[in-house]
């Protein structure tokens, strides 16, 4: 989706960074005081979301830069830690959380390398394993092509040994991160679906198979992969459309290159189904066999779940044996059903995780 | 109020144009004609003169009561009334009709919306809210304006449902923004049924969504045997019609929850653990805690119940329940 309104904060220093996004954007910015503009542009608009994700705003971050994932209660969650460089995103998929996670949703970039930096040096310092990403509240390589950010991420990553940085995206935007020096600590992901779920909910996201060959491209040049199939969508013969996804993945990539798989299925909070169906008129995807959770989001009805995960894993399984596959947000009885054991005690998870990150990437073992 | 009272002849009221009337309320005229006989016609009713008759204004129970009276006693033809002025117009008519409704008691759903409705021909949404208050004894916003146009341009069947109850106010909200020909499908089957608001909209949810996720028309989903089966049979009260409409639907709706609530139930059954002992699956099976309790009065009632947990130690159904 194209900006065709670009605000930045008066705060945010004229300096190469921002120079750069400007250059690149080709839109005349808007110099505010504050936030109060950009709320209101798009709290008036008829369709905030829609608008919202044509308008960008440049700021800083005000808040946490590094903060640990929120994850819910009742549900075991991986430990993972959030780099803030921005929230909202520009493409349009109809179960996005982030619809209704933000009032109004404000599409913005946080300017500041050099605070990114500080606030990475403390992390660094740690004796300690840390997963990192930025695509919690946003897609981690929307602004590749208009910032400097991702590269500054990677070349400051690839100069330190416990911490292991996961851009995760559903663009195919890899070019400008080809020719860095990761040094290996930077894992690039693509959040993966079935054609039917790409096509009807994931819109103005690459296909998936420019998404296996963007993995294919960042693999040659020496980066680690992760695959995400979250959110998993149960819908008639979607097991065999799910396993035709796995298929593609091992024909393009080599299962040693990947550190994990994570899988969850579809869970929304209750007011999001409003928001699908106003803004996507076709999409039935709220219309599944859902109950209410432990977490108050709606998730499949759990026998259900756990058939789809089963099909799931023992096809990975198939062609990685050795791979490490993780539920994002499951329970006890999910995990023992479908993996044979569960990590009970808190931070097992993560721990798993961490092996796996300090064997791919060459974090320091003793961290662990 | 009107220009001037004065007698009429009854028989010069078109008692057939009933343009002012937003009343369904039948009302039964016995004790008001009876009142009328006893004290007088305390306020007259308000008429309008249109094409040498009178049509009713306000006061449409009032003159039933007077010709009541005339039929059963004989009285005299003529009757005391309000002639609005020669210059008053069918918006300022329709103003006072309502008016005169409002501040006597609160309008139902149904007044509210014919009101709007007939009020909208003269007045836009915000000039209906802006002089609500005046009009309706009662201060409406334009959102609530729009649902009530939006609800009054139901098809009419729609209206006297929801005079009867049969349809609430939001579930009316909900099926006007749809086509015209699943509008049809609802208000069809909610004059076969007796509902609560919440059990309608369940049913609009449930109808709208598997046939969203099916790809079929609402109105050919209508037309399945199993609900016709329910909604035509005569020999079916309108509740327990709702009751079997909404577990059909919900079964159609959620196949795979359904099935498995009713084969715990059925294991439940089969364990046999006495009246006394309550057996809880855990809800939706999403966690994971199951809920056994019982009371007991006195020492043999713990001991009996106790030994009916006892007793089923190894059943192969509770094992199930634990262990789906």
């Amino acid at each position: 989706m194209k900006i065709d309104t670009l605000f930045i904060d008066k705060a945010v220093p004229r300096d190469f960074e921002t120079d750069y996004l400007i250059s690149r954007l080709k839109t005349d910015p808007q110099w505010v005081e504050d936030s109060k503009t950009v709320y209101d542009v798009i709290n008036t608009a008829d369709d905030p979301v829609s608008k919202a994700k044509k308008t960008l705003y440049i700021t800083q971050n005000k808040g946490a830069v590094i903060k640990a994932c929120p994850g819910t209660s009742y549900y075991t969650c991986c430990d993972y830690t959030i780099l803030h460089t921005g929230t909202f995103c520009t493409m349009d998929c109809s179960y996005c959380i982030l619809q209704a996670y933000f009032h109004p949703p404000v599409l913005q970039y946080f300017a500041g390398l050099e605070t990114l930096g500080h606030n990475l040096e403390k992390i660094f310092t740690q004796n300690k394993i840390f997963r990192i990403g930025t695509g919690e509240y946003t897609d981690s390589l929307i602004w590749e092509k208009i910032s400097l950010q991702p590269k500054f991420l990677v070349e400051t990553f690839a100069r330190q040994n416990n911490c292991l940085l996961e851009l995760k995206t559903k663009t195919v935007n890899i070019d400008s991160l080809l020719p860095l020096d990761h040094n290996g600590k930077t894992v690039i992901a693509w959040s993966l679906n079935t054609l039917d779920i790409i096509r009807s909910e994931e819109k103005g996201t690459a296909s998936l198979k420019a998404r296996l060959e963007a993995a294919r491209r960042v693999e040659s040049k020496g980066y680690k992969l992760a695959f995400h199939f979250d959110p998993l969508v149960i819908y008639p013969d979607c097991e065999n459309q799910y396993k035709k996804v796995i298929k593609q993945i091992f024909e393009h990539v080599r299962s040693e290159s990947i550190v994990w798989i994570s899988i969850g299925t579809f869970r929304f909070m209750p007011k999001l189904k409003q928001i699908i169906e106003k803004r996507f008129n076709d999409s039935t995807i709220c219309y599944g066999e859902f109950i209410l959770g432990l977490d108050n989001k709606m998730r499949y009805f759990k026998p259900l779940r756990i058939k789809l995960y089963k099909q799931i894993i023992s096809c990975i399984k198939e062609y990685a044996p050795n791979l490490l596959v993780y539920f994002c947000m499951e329970d006890e009885e999910v995990w023992e059903k479908c993996m044979g054991f569960f990590p009970k005690k808190e931070g097992e998870l993560g721990h798993y995780l961490d092996k796996s990150a300090v064997t791919h990437c060459s974090l320091n073992p003793h961290f662990l | 109020m009107s220009d001037f009272l004065c007698k009429i002849n009854m028989l010069d009221i078109d008692l057939t144009d009933q343009r002012y009337k937003i009343s369904f309320l039948e009302e039964d005229i016995t004790f008001l004609a009876h009142s009328i006989k006893e004290t007088g016609l305390v306020i007259p009713p308000i008429v309008r003169p249109l094409a040498n008759k009178f049509i009713i204004v306000s006061g449409f129970n009032r003159v039933r009561a007077l010709i009541y009276n005339n039929r059963a006693h004989n009285n005299e033809t003529k009757i005391l009334v309000y002639e609005t002025k020669p210059d008053a117009t069918d918006c300022s008519c329709l103003i006072m009709s309502i008016t005169a409704l409002a501040f006597k008691r609160p309008l139902t759903h149904s007044e509210l919306i014919i009101s709007t409705r007939r009020l909208s021909q003269f007045l836009d949404k915000k000039q209906i809210a802006k002089k609500s208050s005046a009009i309706f004894n009662i201060e409406l916003n334009v959102r609530f304006v729009e649902d009530l146009l939006a609800i009054g341009a139901l098809p009419d069947p729609a209206l006297e449902l929801i005079h009867h109850g049969n349809l609430s106010f939001k579930s009316a909200k909900r099926i006007a923004s749809y086509e015209k020909e699943i509008i049809k499908v609802f208000l069809n089957i909610f004059s076969k049924i007796k509902a609560s608001n919440n059990k309608q909209l369940e049913i609009i949810l449930h109808i709208m969504e598997i046939t969203a996720r099916d790809a079929i028309k609402p109105e050919r989903f209508f037309k399945n045997q199993n609900i016709q089966d329910i909604l035509f049979d005569e020999n079916k009260e309108p509740g327990l019609k709702t009751k079997e409409l909404r577990a059909w639907l919900f079964e159609q709706r959620f196949p795979t929850i359904f099935k498995t609530r009713q084969m715990t139930r059925e294991k439940i059954t089969s364990i046999k653990l006495g009246n006394n002992i309550k057996f809880l699956p855990p809800q939706n099976l999403e966690s994971q805690n199951v809920s056994i309790s019982f009371t007991a009065k006195n020492y043999s009632e713990f001991e009996a119940s106790v030994q009916n947990l006892h007793a089923v130690i190894g059943n192969k159904e509770l094992k199930e329940i634990f262990n789906p």
